[in-house]
């Protein structure tokens, strides 16, 4: 193309800075917001994964049990009889430190002289995986440290028989070793030995011999820092950075659980004699016990934060979409302003093709510049964004601790991608547009905009098909979310082709009644949005999208909320709640120490107390979360419920609870059954310590504690299946007559200085609500993202609104009219589009509140929300509609004020 | 047509004016020593090349624009010394326009166009806007908006907003450039029968000899000086 071509192309531009800058900023914020989200996600992603990977290491497979884990023997069986091999025992769990509020640690109990290659990390060897041999022992040569150092060790329980014959293990030896070797000898011998990184040891001001405070369960036990791991590169920095590594008896010491291991790694060839091996091992297992690929931890638990994931990130392709019409807006105005320029350059023998491709360049640019400074941004939001993610991650799913940011260079690809394609595509129209000016032909303004006026019915219509389009596609019966958000999009784009129609309809309605208060004026106002329909339905229809979607996404909140409390008050029916402190969140993922459970139910004051355990176990189908509860019978055989502890779905309470306390059944959460497809009558199956077993389902209640939804037992037939007698909660209910805050008073002195939370039922539903508040938080930042890209678009669109008019305007300042009338018009005019967008935005907003909640939340999520609008909501849409267009109109209407009417009328 | 003492004074009168725009680092000085005085009911012309100053010097005639030095005295008033706010509605009560361009309102009527000014001065007087309108022959356009009307018809509307709120003065700036030489005389013609008729002062900025030879006096702008010629002889 012409050079000369491009200098007035520039030019134009450089001359529209302010209006070149602001859809720059709007281009950058959309893509800033959709590459911090998508950061943030993945950022929790990789460290969780990193965090499976630290301490599955590398494993091939795992032997796994019920919710109190394998014993001992089947990993000497396993070792010793069957001579699987390489095989290593492993004792893990998080701990929070409570001298380091909000810190955890994995504790990870290894034995060294089995660990072998399985976590490289150790020995410094964390990127060349070792050759295994036909032995499967690898490339390790005996250390020598051992032979003689262990000669005057206490021998650990496990190892009279598990280590004998084993050659002593290959930390330490030919520099591998990370570890001194004093600190394997104090790993192995003192009580409570654990090792951390040397960073995080000096993060936390730790020497060895100090000794760190270990939250396990209501319980607190000293671990001591024997010495520290110095990781070798940069991945193993920081996989070891909350890893807390000790010989395995010491862990099963710390945790209570001696005897007991979590599991077995195994690392097995693959090829028939993996396979075979493999046969071995499933042979010797007993009924609880079960051989996973490694991966399948991992995977299983990113899958159950897809669906939030997916909610976050469609959210914030509405912010990217908000940008669009912003570019869409410059764009079009540009051509709109050079329609004449461009005519004489047709006149002059430029072709279509070149004024398209020169329009298109010119949107490339932007959009270049746009996404240029939208990745630093998103990377600088990440930062904020990635806190609010990990703790609603760990507040719903699982405990992680996203430490650093992970920029990948696809996210930021992805980004790139997104940014230029959007404002290439907003740029697609008025570069088209731009060929169509006829050569030299100088189209008056009101032509153009009887044009957008005779456009706006077709717009409409093709607004109508897109509604269509979007219903059809809620309407396919499917559990998948795609088309759900494709439909969400569908409708907010067929919503934002309606807007020219009705602002004109809205307007005409309008107008007699301000020609009847302000006169003249008051009809100059209103006619002023119409006329110049090109360019203020778009600013309109940005706006509209940016409220309706405040309102959409606040209703469902709002409705969430409302569903949430009124769950939350026949949920929570005793007076009391007892529970072990969270590791960094409000989940049960503790539970509390047996004696603890047997002091405060029989305590007086305490009419009943109700235990409540929470568990992960397994299933044909991946984990399950398992709630085994304890009810107090009455004397009719049922539960002493004191009202209604479960709403339920399906299934008639009497002989769903009958079911549940005598014949063995179990009741699902409406999210379990939504996805697992089970009715009442349907059965499910669970692996149990006595082997897998079938339940029917009783009843399927409502419940809002979990997307991935729970399978509740009573405790009766938990205990005859599990070995687990652990207990996460009790609900205690006082006695008659006895004062709830006097019983929290005398219960938490019963409970001396063992860590546990004792809550009033009001503070648990608190407690609860706060949660929920915390999870939405993140949604709440995207919303007001959201808005402010479209308060760049209404601004942006002002301006150019106002500049354009200066001759009208200054015709009209020399007819008289004050710089303050002038303001007053101006302003009336901007807030005339404001109040089109808020008005236009209730109805938009509800119809998506309406799919969030009923489409896509139970596609997510399997629940059901009953939809609740507070007037609040909607009255706060208009005025953030009309207060965000009377802002932008300040400036412009200052500006124009200003401007002198005498240069504002010179001739050009 | 001079009836008392005090519209015997003149109607505006110009002192020692200066203009000069600042452009880069260098000013630059467009009208220097402006000295004159018109009288009430005058119909005066001013000629002069394109670019030589004449919309300026209306400019500052009307109190859109403020001159460098100088004053400008209109119905004894001296804008010069006003505020901003005070000369605005000075302008709206005493002042009426005429652009070369129609400069009509796009988003109003033709007859709102002309009620404009009306309420402007407080008045919604729509019998008058209408009887003006059928002065200038365009009573059943009333309802059309200006760029229905041809361009003649625009400045036709623009003559009749120009007078509907019974100024004291009217400043045209050639009226009749954008016309042809037939439709631009029926403009010229209808300008000076419907101030003439009213009693107003009209300051009129032409390129047209047809127009100068209406006028009671005429000027030219020549090298930023205002010089008074006499004024073509006319028939009548
Ligand atoms: N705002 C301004 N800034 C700089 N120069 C100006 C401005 N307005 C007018 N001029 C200059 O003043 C001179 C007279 O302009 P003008 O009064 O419009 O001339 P005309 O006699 O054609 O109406 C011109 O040279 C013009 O360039
Ligand atoms: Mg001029």
């Amino acid at each position: 193309m012409s050079r000369v071509l491009w200098l007035a192309s520039l030019r134009h531009l450089s001359r529209h800075a302010w209006q070149v800058a602001l859809a720059t900023l709007g281009i950058a914020l959309g893509v800033a917001v959709v590459v911090s989200i998508d950061l943030a996600n993945d950022s929790a992603r990789r460290a969780f994964a990193l965090a499976g990977e630290t301490v599955a290491g590398r494993a091939t497979h795992q032997v796994v049990g019920g919710p109190s884990g394998l014993p001992d023997d089947l990993y000497r069986h396993l070792r010793l009889d069957l001579g699987v091999r390489p095989s290593a025992p492993v004792v893990e769990a998080d701990l929070a430190a409570p001298d380091y509020p909000g810190r955890t640690f994995h504790l990870l109990g290894i034995d060294p002289f089995a660990e072998g290659d399985f976590r490289p990390y150790f020995t410094g060897n964390a990127t060349a995986p070792a050759p295994i041999d036909s032995q499967g022992r690898g490339d390790m040569a005996p250390a020598p440290i051992d032979s003689q150092g262990r000669g005057d060790m206490a021998p650990a329980p496990i190892d009279s028989q598990g280590r004998g014959d084993m050659a002593p293990a290959p930390i330490d030896s030919q520099g591998r070793g990370d570890m001194a070797q004093g600190d394997l000898l104090a790993l192995l011998t003192s009580p409570g030995a654990v090792l951390l990184s040397a960073e995080t040891a000096a993060e936390l001001g730790l020497k060895p011999g100090d000794t760190l405070t270990l939250r396990v369960g209501s319980q607190r036990r000293q671990a001591v820092l024997a010495g520290t791991l110095l990781p070798s590169d940069e991945l193993s920095r920081r996989a070891l950075a909350d890893l807390a590594v000790a010989d395995i008896s010491t862990a099963q010491e710390l945790l209570g659980q001696v005897g007991r291991l979590s599991r077995i790694d195994l690392l097995v060839p693959e090829g028939p004699a993996g396979e075979a091996t493999l046969a071995r091992v499933r042979a010797a297992l007993p009924p609880e016990a079960s051989v996973l690929p490694a991966a399948a931890r991992t995977q299983i638990l990113e899958q159950m934060t897809r669906a939030f994931d997916l909610n976050l990130s469609a959210l914030s392709l509405l912010a990217l979409l908000v940008g669009m019409f912003l570019i869409y807006n410059t764009m079009t105005f540009s051509v709109v302003q050079r329609r004449a320029l461009i005519g004489t350059l047709r006149a002059v023998g430029v072709s279509r093709r070149e004024v398209f491709a020169l329009v298109l360049s010119e949107a490339a640019l932007l959009g270049l510049v746009g996404t240029a400074l939208g990745l630093p941004l998103g990377i600088l939001l990440a930062r904020g964004m990635v806190r609010l993610v990990s703790q609603t991650i760990n507040d719903l799913y699982f405990t992680v601790a996203v430490r650093d940011l992970a920029i990948a260079p696809l996210t930021l690809g992805k980004g790139a991608f997104l940014g230029l394609g959007a404002t290439l595509l907003a740029g697609l129209p008025p570069a088209w547009e731009a060929t169509t000016a006829p050569p030299r032909a100088v189209l008056s303004r009101s032509h153009l905009e009887a044009g957008a006026r005779r456009a706006a019915p077709r717009l409409a219509l093709g607004g109508l098909v897109a509604l269509a389009l979007g219903l059809g596609l809620l309407l396919l019966p499917s559990q998948e979310l795609l088309p759900s958000f494709a439909a969400l999009l569908a409708i907010v784009i067929g919503c934002a082709l309606l807007t020219p129609m009705a602002v004109v309809g809205l307007l005409a309605l309008l107008r007699p009644a301000l020609g009847r208060v302000w006169g003249v004026l008051g009809r100059l106002a209103a006619r002023g949005v119409v006329a110049a329909l090109s360019r203020t339905a778009v600013a309109i229809a940005a706006l509209t999208v940016a409220v309706s979607v405040t309102v959409g996404v606040g209703v469902m909140v709002d409705s969430f909320r409302a569903t949430v409390v009124s769950w939350l008050e026949t949920a929570l029916q005793a007076d009391v709640y007892v529970s072990a402190p969270g590791l960094v969140s409000n989940r049960p993922d503790q539970t509390l120490d047996p004696a603890l459970v047997a002091r405060l139910s029989s305590a007086p004051g305490v009419a009943v107390a109700n235990t409540y355990r929470r568990a992960t176990v397994t299933s044909p189908e991946g984990p399950v979360e398992l709630i085994a509860l304890r009810l107090q019978t009455g004397p009719d055989g049922l539960p002493d419920l004191r009202g209604n502890l479960y709403r339920f779905k399906e299934g008639n309470p009497r002989t769903v609870w009958r079911a549940f306390t005598s014949e063995g059944a179990a009741i699902v959460s409406e999210p379990y059954a939504y996805r697992h497809h089970l009715t009442v009558g349907s059965r499910l199956r669970l692996q149990t310590d006595r082997g897998e077993r079938e339940f029917p389902v009783a009843g399927v209640f409502y419940d809002y504690g979990s997307d991935q939804g729970v399978v509740m037992l009573s405790r009766s037939t938990y205990d005859q299946l599990w070995d687990d007698r652990g207990v996460s909660s009790l609900g205690i209910y006082a006695a008659a007559g006895v004062q709830v805050g006097d019983l929290v008073s005398s219960l938490r002195a019963l409970a001396g200085d063992s860590d546990v939370l004792i809550r009033s039922n009001r503070a648990l539903r608190a407690a609860s609500l706060e949660v929920f508040d915390r999870t939405f938080a993140i949604t709440g930042v995207l919303r007001l993202l959201a808005t402010l890209v479209a308060f760049v678009g209404v601004l942006s669109a002002l301006l150019a609104l106002q500049l354009e008019r200066a001759r009208e305007l200054g015709v009209l300042r020399a007819s008289g009219l004050t710089p303050r009338q002038l303001w007053g018009l101006v302003s009336a005019q901007t807030g005339l589009m404001g109040l089109a967008a808020g008005l236009l935005s209730l109805p938009v907003g509800l119809a998506l509140a309406a799919v969030l909640i009923f489409v896509i939340n139970r596609r997510s999520f399997g629940w059901t929300l009953q939809m609740a609008v507070a007037p609040e909501v909607l009255g706060q849409a208009l005025l953030l509609a009309v207060a965000a267009a009377l802002l932008a109109g300040v400036y412009p209407a200052w500006k124009m004020a200003r401007t002198s009417p005498a240069a504002a009328l010179r001739e050009e | 047509m001079l009836t008392d003492g005090d519209s015997r004074r003149p109607l505006v009168v110009l002192r020692g004016l200066g203009k000069s725009y600042r452009e880069a680092e260098r000013e630059r000085s467009v009208l220097r020593d402006v000295n004159a005085t018109i009288g009430r009911g005058e119909l005066a012309v001013v000629l002069g090349r394109s670019g030589s100053g004449k919309s300026t010097l209306l400019n500052l005639i009307s109190g859109i624009d403020l001159p460098t030095s100088g004053e400008v005295m209109v119905d004894g008033i001296c804008l010069t010394g006003l505020s901003e706010q005070a000369r605005t509605r000075f302008r709206r009560r005493h002042i009426g326009f005429v652009f070369q361009f129609y400069n009509l309102i796009p988003t109003l009527t033709v007859e709102e166009n002309l009620l404009l000014p009306l309420e402007l001065n407080g008045r919604r007087d729509k019998g008058r806007a209408l009887a003006l309108l059928a002065e200038v022959g365009l009573a059943d356009r009333a309802a059309s908006f200006p760029d229905r009307l041809s361009g003649g018809e625009q400045q036709r509307v623009a003559v009749a907003r120009a007078l509907v709120h019974d100024p004291l003065l009217v400043l045209a700036d050639e009226p009749t450039g954008n016309l042809d030489a037939e439709t631009g005389g029926q403009v010229l013609a209808l300008l000076d029968r419907l101030s003439r008729a009213a009693g107003k002062t009209l300051v009129m900025v032409t390129h047209s000899v047809e127009a100068a030879g209406l006028a009671d006096r005429v000027f030219s702008v020549q090298g930023g000086h205002l010089v008074e010629r006499a004024p073509l002889l006319e028939d009548s």
